[in-house]
C-alpha cells in the first residue's frame, strides 16, 4: 500500500511538473527578471547625462530614502488611503450582501447593477469621480444648483480628497466582495434562523450570532485582499487627482511613479518600491497574525 | 411590511450609489458642445444628442436644428486603440486559459513536492505593485525590441492574469467532485480524463476566469501607458488620455469611456451569476 | 566657460557642418524631400488636433512616397520622450518644447537643425527673438511648430462689461490685475479670476515664471544659470508669492484647480464663470467660437501697456540621433524640412494650415507677416481693435533663458510646480519658497557642474 502511494506521489509531482512548468518557465522569466532587475537597480546610482553610468553603492539609495520627507507624507498618504478604502470597502460590500441575500423582485438585475462597477476600469472610474467631485463639473454643484444655491462644492481639497479617493476605491472594489460574501450566506441553513427567532433574539443579536460566524473567515480574506489592491493601486490615482493638489494624494504608488519615470532616479525608486512590497507583505501577515490565525475555516 | 420598506430603500440606495458615477458620464456625452461648457452642468441633458458617439469614430453629426457637430480630430487613435485593445484582450484570455487550467489543475488535485513554495510565489506575484516593474519591464523590452508592440502588451498583461485567475480556479476545481478515480478505473489517462471529463463539468467556472482575464487585459492602463504610448499599438485607455490635452471635448471624452464599459456591462449578469462559485478565499487546503 | 566635453561636441559639430555643407547645398532641387530608403520614419507628438497631423503625413506619404509612421503620445509627455530617446527605441522626429530640446541635446540624443540641407534659407525666415530662443549652444534644435503667448490675460467682456467696466479700466500690470480681482469681488463677481495653477507640467510652475518674468525679475541668470531671485519684498518673486497666498486666503481660488488637467483648465474659463484667466494667446480663437463655449464673441485680452503678458510657449519638431542605417537617416532629414520648413511646392505649408487651423504662430517671418494670417487673427477676436492688441502682446512676450536654455530645466520644472502647489496648500513662508528655489538651482547647477 505505502509503496503504491509513494509510486502515485512520484507520478503526480512529475505530471504536475510536466504541466506546470511551461507556465512557471513564463512567470520566472517574467516576473523574476523584472525583479532581479529591481534589486539591481536598487544598489546602483544610474547616470544618463555625459554618457550612462551605474555605479554600485550598495544601501545608499535605501539609506536615502528613509530620511526623504516626500517618502514619509507617501508612506502617510497610503496608509490613510488604504484604512479608508479598506473600511469602506468591507462595510459596503457587507451591507450589499446582506440586501442581496434577500429574496427580491427582479433580483437578477439589480445583482447586475450592483456588480457592474467592479467591471468598469480603475482609469474609467478615476475619470467619472474626477468630473464628480470637481466643483465645475461635479454633482455637488448640479444639485446643490437645483436647490436654488449657486455654491461651487468642490471636493478635490486638500481636507477631503483622500475621501474622496477612498469612496471611488470602495465603488470599484466592494462588489466583489459583496458576492464573495452572498455565496457564504447562501450556505447558513435557514433552520439556524428559525432556532434564532425561538429563541427570541434581537435582530442585531441573529446577525452576530448566526450570520456573522461563518462569514468571518472570508471577511478576513477579503481584508487581506483589498488591502493589498489598495496599497497597489495607482491607474485610479494618476487619472483622478494626479498625486494633488500639490502632494495631498501622492501614495506611495504615485511617489514611486514619479521618482522612477518623471524624474529618472532609477535607482532611488526601485529602493523604494522595495519599502512598498515589504509594507505590502507586513501589512497581510500583520492581519493574519492578529485576526486570521483565530479563524476557523469553513 | 416594514421590513419590506427598508428592503426597497436599501435597493434604492444601492442601485444609486452604483449609477449614479456610470449616469454622470453617460449624460456627459449625450451634451451639445455648448451645453457642456455651461456651470453648473444641468443634472439631466435637455436635449440629449448622440453626436459624440458618431465623432469619435469619426463621422460628423447634424443636430436636429442642422447644427453639425464635428467628427473628433482623435477618431483615428479611438478606432485604432480599440481594435488594439480588443485583440490584446482576445488573445491574453485564450493564452492565460491555457496556461491556468493545467496548472490550477495541478494544484487543486494532485499532491507534489514543493507545492506550497510554488503557490506562496504565486501569491507574491499578485502582491507585487506594477510600479515597481515598470522600469524593469521597460528596459527589458528596449532590449527586445517589444516596447510599443502588441505582443509586449499581451506578456505584461500574462503576468498579472496569470497569478489570479491561477488563484480563482485552484479553489474551483478544488470543488468539483472527485471523478478522475473513476475515470482511470473507466481507463482514461490523466489527460484524457482531465480534457475530457473535468473541463466540461468546470465549463461555468472556467467562464468566469475567461471574463475575468479578459476584463484585466481590457481594463490595464498602467503598462500600457508607459510600455506602448507613443508608438501605434496603443489601448483604448491610452487613446482615451489624448482628450485630456490642449483640446477639450469632454463629450467625446465620456461616449470613449462609455465605449470601454459596454463590453464588462454585457458580462456583468453572466458575471454576477457565478462569481460566487469561484473560491478565492481559500484555494489551498 | 565652455566645459571641455563641449567644446569637443562643438568643434565635431563645426567640422560635421564644414564637411557636409557645399555637398548639400549643391543638391538643393524640388525632388529632393523624396524618400529613398523604403524603411519607417517614426514621427512622434502630442495629441493636439491629430487629424490634421495625420492628414499632413498622409500627404507626404503620398506625394514624396515617404513611409513616415505616425502615432501620439498621451500623459508625460517629457517624460516618456526622455524614456524612448535615452533607450534608443524608434523615434525619429518629434515635438518638444525647447526646454525639452536643450536637455535632448545635451543628452546627445537629438541632431542640430545644421544639418539640413535648407539650413540657411531656414535662418533667413526666422524671426530673431525665436532664433534666440531655440538656440543652444550656437544650434538650432529644431524647427518651427508653433510659438505662441502662454499666459496673456484673457478677458471675458460678458462679465467685465456687466461689472460696470469698461476697457479704460483693462489692468496694466499684475498689481493692478489683482487690484481689479479683488474691486470685481467687492462688487459681488464670486469669481473673478482663474490663475494658471492647473496640475501639468506647464501649469503652475509656468505661471509662476511669466509672472516673474513680467514683473520685470528672473528665475536664473541667462548666462550662468545661477539663481537671481530675491527675497526682498519689493522684488518681483516675492510680489508673485505674496499676490498669491492673498488669493488663495481670501478663497478666491478653487483648490481643484491644482488638479485640473489643461482640457479641463480651458473648460472652465469656456464656461463663462471667471472675468479674467491667463490662458493660450491662440485660445481666443476656440473661446470666440460659437457653439463650442459660453462666452464665444466676448473673449478679449489685456493689451501691453507698459508690463509684458505671459511667456513665449513654442514647440519644435526635432531629428533624433539613434543608431540606424544612413540612408533612413537622409528620410528624416527630408521629412523634417518638409514638414517643417518648405513642402516640394517651396510653400510653408504646414506652418499655413496651423495658422489657419488653429492660429498658431509661425517662427517664419513670410507666415506671420501674410495677409492671410491678419485675416485669421481678425476672424478669432471678438473686436476689431483686439487685433493690434495681440500682435502687441506677442511681440512684447519673454522668454525665460536662464532656466530652459540649461539641462535641469525640466527638473527644476517639476521640483517648482509641486512646492508651489504645496506652498499655497500649506500656506507657506514666502522667503523660505524662495530661498529654496534659488536652492535647487544651485543644487541642480552642482549636479550638471555649471
Amino acid at each position: 500500500m505505502a509503496s503504491d502511494r509513494a509510486r502515485r506521489e512520484l507520478s503526480d509531482t512529475q505530471f504536475a511538473l510536466a504541466i506546470g512548468m511551461p507556465v512557471f518557465v513564463f512567470l520566472v522569466i517574467v516576473v523574476a527578471y523584472p525583479l532581479g532587475y529591481a534589486i539591481w537597480m536598487s544598489v546602483h546610482k544610474i547616470v544618463f547625462f555625459g554618457g550612462y553610468r551605474s555605479t554600485f553603492t550598495g544601501w545608499a539609495n535605501f539609506a536615502r530614502v528613509l530620511s526623504d520627507p516626500n517618502f514619509w507624507w507617501s508612506t502617510w498618504v497610503t496608509i490613510r488611503l488604504t484604512f479608508e478604502a479598506v473600511m469602506l470597502t468591507m462595510l459596503l460590500g457587507l451591507a450589499l450582501a446582506l440586501m442581496l441575500n434577500r429574496p427580491m423582485v427582479g433580483g437578477g438585475l439589480v445583482r447586475t447593477v450592483v456588480f457592474l462597477p467592479w467591471c468598469v476600469s480603475l482609469y474609467g472610474a478615476g475619470l467619472m469621480f474626477a468630473y464628480l467631485a470637481r466643483g465645475q463639473t461635479g454633482l455637488g454643484t448640479s444639485i446643490a444648483y437645483a436647490f436654488g444655491s449657486m455654491a461651487s462644492v468642490d471636493l478635490m481639497t486638500r481636507e477631503v480628497v483622500i475621501e474622496v479617493l477612498a469612496v471611488g476605491a470602495a465603488w470599484t472594489m466592494a462588489p466583489l466582495v459583496a458576492f464573495f460574501l452572498l455565496a457564504n450566506l447562501k450556505t447558513i441553513p435557514s433552520r439556524l434562523y428559525d432556532l434564532a427567532a425561538l429563541d427570541r433574539l434581537s435582530r442585531f443579536e441573529t446577525f452576530w450570532n448566526v450570520t456573522l460566524p461563518p462569514l468571518r473567515y472570508t471577511l478576513f480574506v477579503f481584508t487581506s485582499i483589498i488591502t493589498v489592491l489598495s496599497m497597489k493601486l495607482f491607474d485610479f490615482i494618476f487619472v483622478m487627482t494626479g498625486g494633488g493638489p500639490g502632494t495631498t494624494s501622492a501614495t506611495l504608488t504615485y511617489q514611486i511613479y514619479k521618482v522612477s519615470f518623471k524624474n529618472l532616479d532609477l535607482g532611488y525608486g526601485a529602493a523604494m518600491s522595495f519599502y512598498l512590497l515589504f509594507f505590502i507583505l507586513a501589512s497581510t501577515f500583520l492581519l493574519y497574525l492578529v485576526w486570521g490565525r483565530r479563524e476557523t475555516r469553513f | 411590511m416594514r421590513r419590506n420598506r427598508y428592503l426597497a430603500i436599501a435597493v434604492v440606495l444601492a442601485l444609486l450609489w452604483s449609477l449614479v458615477p456610470i449616469y454622470w458620464f453617460c449624460r456627459m456625452a449625450l451634451l451639445t458642445p455648448l451645453e457642456i461648457q455651461q456651470y453648473p452642468w444641468p443634472l439631466f441633458p435637455r436635449a440629449p444628442n448622440v453626436a459624440s458617439f458618431w465623432n469619435i469614430f469619426g463621422y460628423d453629426y447634424f443636430l436636429s436644428d442642422g447644427t453639425r457637430v464635428p467628427a473628433s480630430g482623435q477618431a483615428n487613435q479611438i478606432i485604432r486603440g480599440l481594435y488594439d485593445s480588443i485583440f490584446v484582450s482576445v488573445v491574453v484570455t485564450v493564452l492565460t486559459l491555457l496556461a491556468v487550467l493545467p496548472l490550477a489543475y495541478v494544484f487543486a488535485r494532485l499532491e507534489f513536492r514543493f507545492k506550497s513554495v510554488l503557490l506562496f510565489a504565486i501569491l507574491l506575484s499578485v502582491a507585487l505593485p506594477p510600479v515597481s516593474t515598470l522600469i524593469p519591464f521597460y528596459a527589458m523590452y528596449i532590449r527586445l525590441g517589444l516596447s510599443g508592440t502588441l505582443t509586449g502588451l499581451v506578456i505584461v498583461d500574462l503576468t498579472i492574469t496569470v497569478p489570479f485567475v491561477a488563484w480563482m480556479l485552484i479553489g474551483y476545481f478544488r470543488n468539483l467532485p472527485p471523478i478522475e478515480r473513476l475515470a482511470r478505473m473507466d481507463g482514461y489517462g490523466r489527460l484524457a480524463a482531465f480534457v475530457q471529463l473535468v473541463i466540461p463539468l468546470a465549463k461555468s467556472g472556467i467562464a468566469v476566469a475567461a471574463v475575468i482575464a479578459f476584463l484585466f487585459a481590457w481594463n490595464e492602463y498602467t503598462y500600457a501607458l508607459v510600455l506602448v504610448n507613443g508608438s501605434t499599438a496603443n489601448t483604448l485607455p491610452t487613446a482615451i488620455s489624448g482628450f485630456l490635452f490642449q483640446d477639450p471635448q469632454p463629450a467625446n471624452l465620456a461616449a470613449s469611456v462609455v465605449v470601454t464599459i459596454i463590453p464588462p456591462a454585457l458580462v456583468a449578469y453572466f458575471l454576477q451569476r457565478h462569481v460566487g462559485e469561484m473560491n478565492l478565499v481559500d484555494p489551498v487546503r | 566657460m565652455i566645459g571641455r566635453r563641449d567644446f569637443g561636441r562643438l568643434a565635431a559639430g563645426a567640422g560635421l557642418a564644414l564637411a557636409t555643407r557645399p555637398r548639400l547645398t549643391r543638391a538643393a532641387g524640388m525632388s529632393d524631400f523624396k524618400a529613398a530608403s523604403g524603411q519607417p520614419v517614426y514621427f512622434r507628438g502630442w495629441q493636439y488636433k491629430t487629424d490634421i497631423v495625420q492628414s499632413n503625413v498622409s500627404h507626404y506619404n503620398t506625394s514624396q512616397g515617404g513611409h513616415v509612421d505616425y502615432a501620439t503620445v498621451t500623459g508625460d509627455y517629457p517624460a516618456i520622450m526622455e524614456q524612448n530617446l535615452m533607450s534608443g527605441g524608434q523615434l525619429d522626429v518629434l515635438y518638444g518644447n525647447p526646454s525639452q530640446a536643450t536637455r535632448y541635446f545635451d543628452g546627445g540624443w537629438i541632431a542640430p537643425i545644421e544639418e539640413l540641407q535648407t539650413y540657411d534659407e531656414i535662418k533667413a525666415e526666422f524671426l530673431p527673438n525665436l532664433w534666440d530662443a531655440w538656440t543652444y549652444k550656437g544650434k538650432l534644435l529644431g524647427l518651427s511648430y508653433f510659438a505662441t503667448t502662454r499666459g496673456v490675460i484673457h478677458v471675458n467682456l460678458k462679465a467685465f462689461n456687466g461689472a460696470g467696466l469698461a476697457d479704460k479700466d483693462f489692468p496694466k500690470s499684475w498689481d493692478e490685475l489683482y487690484d481689479t480681482v479683488f474691486a470685481l469681488k467687492d462688487k459681488g463677481v464670486a469669481t473673478p479670476f482663474l490663475p494658471h495653477w492647473f496640475g501639468e507640467w506647464y501649469g503652475i510652475s509656468w505661471a509662476f515664471v511669466f509672472e516673474v518674468l513680467n514683473r520685470g525679475g528672473k528665475v536664473a541668470d541667462d548666462e550662468t544659470h545661477k539663481p537671481t531671485l530675491t527675497t526682498d519684498k519689493s522684488g518681483p518673486a516675492y510680489k508673485t508669492l505674496a499676490a498669491w497666498k492673498k488669493l488663495w486666503n481670501a478663497k478666491l481660488v478653487p483648490s481643484e484647480v491644482l488638479t485640473y488637467n489643461e482640457a479641463a483648465y480651458i473648460a472652465a474659463f469656456g464656461s463663462g464663470r471667471y472675468v479674467f484667466s491667463p490662458q493660450q494667446l491662440y485660445d481666443l480663437q476656440s473661446f470666440n467660437e460659437k457653439g463650442k463655449s459660453q462666452i464665444a464673441g466676448f473673449d478679449s485680452l489685456l493689451p501691453v501697456q507698459g508690463q509684458s503678458w505671459g511667456l513665449i510657449d513654442s514647440a519644435l519638431y526635432m531629428m533624433t540621433k539613434r543608431q540606424r542605417p544612413d540612408p533612413v537617416t537622409e528620410d528624416v532629414k527630408k521629412f523634417t524640412s518638409w514638414y517643417g520648413f518648405k513642402d516640394d511646392t517651396g510653400k510653408i505649408a504646414i506652418g499655413e494650415r496651423w495658422m489657419q487651423e488653429s492660429m498658431l504662430f509661425s517662427a517664419y517671418k513670410s507666415i506671420m507677416d501674410s495677409p492671410a494670417t491678419e485675416a485669421r487673427i481678425k476672424q478669432a477676436v471678438a473686436r476689431p481693435e483686439d487685433y493690434k492688441a495681440v500682435l502687441d502682446v506677442y511681440k512684447a512676450t519673454p522668454y525665460p533663458s536662464g532656466i530652459w536654455k540649461v539641462v535641469w530645466s525640466e527638473e527644476y520644472n517639476s521640483w517648482l510646480k509641486d512646492s508651489l502647489a504645496n506652498f499655497l496648500l500649506q500656506d507657506g513662508d514666502i522667503i523660505s519658497m524662495i530661498t529654496a528655489s534659488n536652492d535647487k538651482i544651485k543644487e541642480l547647477n552642482d549636479k550638471y557642474g555649471i
